[in-house]
């Protein structure tokens, strides 16, 4: 039963690079921006807990008050997310202008500018000349990690919630918990949840039908004979369609905006799939695949067990 | 159709199976890439295209700005002091620039570290500390396999070491925390429910987020040494449109930083799961 391997597993995975010492974040920061605070709540006064126990809320007991700091906002931290580009640049520029300030000053009290060791006074130039470079090495460095922005493609299609009728109560707010999760958490903005062969979930943007202004539904024979389906199937791992626009199997989703950018197409078990449309290409980072794997492990242990369930009490009226 | 569920009696100690699989941020489970393969992986990627040493493994370059602004400027301070009188005022000029550049230099990487596409940090597991699992008794057995369920996916796709979910006032703990070793189940969940009490974590009304939980300012014993970052995620119970807390998801990690945006929506959806 799934249910017992995800009790029964193993809790925390041995990180395999997992030193014993502790990471290298205890140098003396010059810059103090701590992000903890001292201070404490102050503590309700025990009276009033007390009359709130006595108004009796549902004969459950009121909990104390929360004593306990209050997360305090660091502000280098808002700053530089805030102006991330402007940072980027900004060791550059400081290496840059320390690099003609120390030339300037050579120029300035008369020295020839030669970068010999010989005096101390070029010793200290040379030493603000080396801690410069750094400086500007680094603002490059920062650069080339810049990954790059790209912006999301509004989805044209109609809003569609197609639900499958007559699934237990348990079952649809397990579907609709998955796609809010999915909605919020990661850039998807359709989804599509096939079962035993039957369509049990079609959320989201969805594409215009051409001929009235509704969308187009599933079809789950075509899709379970298609090429993407069998791939999926065959292999039992989830496949990301980084650029979806590259793939040739696009045709077998027709049910998706056509300008969808990115899809996770995610087994459920044996029975079923989980088609997941993004408005961004490359959308999904390898944590959200991780994240949807594991929900789709747990869709797959619900739905099982309840298609079990009325298999079996079928079987049953059949006799 | 009868579940079942064994999450008594287990035995604490766990052997640790290395999931190679599961590596605590780079987690490539499943993931099998049409077409643009490679690209895919630059969402994430820290492409050093300029590199200031060769690559070399377990040497983190990041750092490096740090010990080049500590070198220098004590090279800087040696070189002021061993220096004949009198010193000229352009040399006295000169080594002000260049401190203050070695200044510069050591908080580089503590900036770098809030630039997107930073690494992150990994965790560890703690030195001391006990690896538990317990669920209170009270409760459905759907309820328990939910639970089992989200607390396993928290301990895998983030950098958790450690996870509580209250759920009016039953608790489902796992992971590493600080308890006494030889405790029996049942004594167990009744030590952190007291100790949750104590702190009061069940009237927390908004999210908590400590990147950099040091030890002291939090006294929260239950919590492992070592722990970084702390996340409290109170659970909402719609009743008749009135919202009212009905308990709290805590995870903490020995990394610090170690909940990014997403990863906080991600739990707050799992947080939803539980909602009443």
């Amino acid at each position: 039963m799934e249910a017992a391997r995800f009790i029964n597993q193993i809790q925390i995975p041995k990180n395999p690079n997992r030193r014993f010492s502790r990471p290298p974040l205890d140098f003396p920061r010059i810059i103090r921006a701590s992000s903890s605070s001292t201070s404490q709540v102050p503590l309700l006064p025990f009276a009033v807990s007390l009359s709130l126990l006595s108004s009796g809320f549902g004969g459950q007991q009121e909990p104390k008050s929360y004593r306990g700091p209050k997360p305090s906002k660091n502000l280098v931290a808002d700053f530089v997310s805030r102006n991330d580009d402007s940072v980027r640049s900004l060791p550059i520029y400081v290496g840059g202008a320390s690099l003609l300030a120390v030339l300037f000053n050579r120029a300035v009290s008369g020295i020839a500018p030669v970068a010999d060791a010989s005096s101390s006074q070029s010793r200290a130039d040379l030493l603000a000349l080396g801690l410069a470079v750094t400086n500007l090495l680094t603002g490059l460095v920062w650069l080339s990690i810049r990954p790059k922005t790209i912006t999301p493609v509004e989805p044209e299609g109609v809003d569609c919630k197609v639900l499958e009728p007559n699934l237990p109560a348990s079952i649809l707010s397990e579907l609709l918990w998955a796609w809010e999760s999915i909605k919020v958490a990661t850039c998807c903005k359709s989804l599509v949840i096939v079962y035993n062969g039957i369509c049990l979930l079609q959320i989201g943007m969805a594409a215009k039908s051409p001929d009235a202004n509704k969308a187009v539904l599933v079809n789950t024979d075509k899709l379970m004979t298609g090429s993407v389906y069998q791939g999926v199937f065959k292999s039992k791992a989830q496949s990301y369609l980084a650029n979806l626009s590259l793939y040739p199997g696009r045709s077998e989703l027709p049910f998706l905006p056509p300008n969808t950018q990115a899809v996770i197409l995610q087994p459920l078990g044996d029975k079923g799939i989980a088609v997941i449309g993004g408005n961004t290409i490359r959308g999904f980072t390898s944590s959200d695949q991780a994240w949807i794997s594991s929900i789709g492990e747990k869709l797959d242990a619900t739905l099982g067990r309840c298609f079990l369930d009325s298999d079996e009490i079928s079987q049953e009226t059949d006799r | 159709m009868s579940i079942q569920i064994c999450s008594f009696p287990l035995h604490p100690r766990f052997s640790l199976r290395a999931c190679s699989q599961t590596a605590a941020r780079s987690t490539r489970i499943f993931a099998r890439t049409e077409n643009e393969s490679s690209r895919s992986d630059q969402q994430q990627l820290n492409l050093s295209v300029l590199r200031f040493t060769f690559g070399i493994p377990g040497l983190d370059e990041s750092y490096l700005p740090r010990w080049i602004g500590y070198g220098f400027g004590s090279l800087i301070l040696l070189n002021h002091f061993s220096a004949s009188a009198p010193i000229s005022e352009s040399q006295l000029r000169s080594e002000a620039l260049g401190l203050s550049l070695a200044a510069f230099s050591i908080a580089l990487p503590y900036f770098g570290k809030f630039l997107k596409g930073s690494e992150v940090e990994k965790r560890s597991l703690p030195d001391e500390g006990e690896q538990v699992f317990v669920i209170s008794s009270s409760i459905g057995d759907s309820l328990k396999e939910d639970l089992a369920w989200a607390t396993y996916v928290l301990l895998r796709n983030t950098s958790t070491v450690a996870v509580m979910i209250s759920i009016q006032g039953e608790l489902c703990v796992r992971g590493y925390w600080n308890c006494p070793g030889q405790m029996p189940k049942a004594q167990l969940h009744d030590w952190f429910k007291r100790n949750v009490d104590e702190i009061g974590l069940a009237d927390v009304k908004e999210t908590l987020y400590f990147p950099q939980y040091a030890g002291s300012a939090l006294s929260w014993d239950i919590l492992p040494d070592g722990t970084r970052s702390v996340f409290v995620q109170p659970l909402v119970h719609n009743i008749d449109e009135s919202e009212k807390m009905d308990g709290f998801l805590l995870v903490a990690s020995t990394a610090g930083y170690a909940y990014s945006d997403k990863d906080r929506a991600w739990i707050g959806a799992m947080a939803d799961k539980f909602r009443g």
